[in-house]
């Protein structure tokens, strides 16, 4: 029979100098962490997210043994994932990725001709400048929930919040969505 | 429903259909570049700092023997004088490591 540790026992294990369990603690947590530096970076930065779990996994090993297991591995890690995201953002200053004609093939709309489709790529990419305004948590949430097709409890856990508190990020960042496009006068109700 | 409901029903719709795009993945290799990196950073300061440990305790027992000797003191005091430090620090390496375990 497979014997399948809990974090906590790959911890200790981890600890006490034993590789496998660190392989299998960055195994575990390794698309979580990517993931959730994709949605704090935003679309068209894999390889950037990348950058940032493999430094990630770099400090966690490092600091492992200060590790006091008063939280969950997972929180600790994504915690660090998410400030080391957020850091290579502002060094950055936010290289932003080119928006060529394919931003036309995100929506597949009913209403005919090339006026509408242009219409809505604008508003599309309107939306998405409007997204990066937004701040870093709301960002997140947003796109771990829409693009990624996260649940509330899953952008909960990798937030390291409540899930009530997950729920109220997606419906403030939606609100503020809403008066930033009205602002800009967009209409899509 | 009320307007503001409908409202927030809509940029929901709205944003399901402008972030619907490819998620991409982290790329295969990417446990063995993360264990290649490890292993690189892992083994260069340890050599560089065994090396550096080694040159600064020789260099230390050196000097201490000589200065001590000087002061008229015997080989006995000498070797306890040594292996104390070195003793306690092991002890105390030791100590802070098994609670850690226990809280865990």
């Amino acid at each position: 029979m497979i014997r399948v540790d809990s974090d906590s026992q790959l911890v200790a294990r981890a600890q006490g100098g034993d590789q496998d369990a660190f392989a299998e603690l960055f195994r575990r947590h390794s698309d979580r962490v990517f993931r959730l530096a994709l949605s704090i970076l935003g679309q068209g930065f894999a390889a950037e997210a990348e950058e940032v779990a493999q430094e990630v996994f770099l400090k966690v090993h490092h600091a492992l043994a200060s590790f006091r297991g008063e939280s969950e591995i997972g929180s600790w890690i994504y915690r660090i994932a998410f400030n080391q995201a957020v850091n290579l953002k502002a060094r950055a200053r936010y290289r932003r990725p080119h928006l060529d004609d394919t931003v036309l093939s995100y929506e597949v709309t009913t209403e005919p001709g090339p006026q509408s489709l242009v219409e809505t790529a604008q508003r599309n990419q309107s939306l998405l400048e409007c997204i990066q305004t937004l701040p870093e948590v709301y960002q997140s949430a947003l796109r771990l929930y829409y693009w990624m097709g996260a649940s509330v409890a899953e952008v909960a856990a990798l937030l390291d919040v409540p899930e009530n508190t997950a729920k109220s990020y997606l419906h403030r960042a939606r609100q503020l969505l809403d008066s930033m496009l009205k602002e800009k006068g967009y209409s899509y109700v | 429903m009320s307007d503001t409901n409908a409202r927030e029903a809509e940029m929901d719709n709205l944003l399901r259909r402008s972030m619907a795009a490819a998620v991409p993945h982290l790329s295969p290799d990417f446990h063995q570049v993360l264990a290649r990196e490890l292993r690189r950073r892992s083994e260069t300061p340890n050599r560089f700092g065994r090396i550096l440990l080694a040159n600064y305790v020789g260099v230390s027992v050196v000097v201490s023997v000589i200065v001590m000797r000087g002061q008229g003191l015997g080989w006995v005091p000498i070797t306890v004088m040594m292996i104390a430090p070195l003793a306690t620090l092991e002890l105390a390496r030791r100590l802070r490591r098994w609670p850690m375990r226990i809280r865990l």
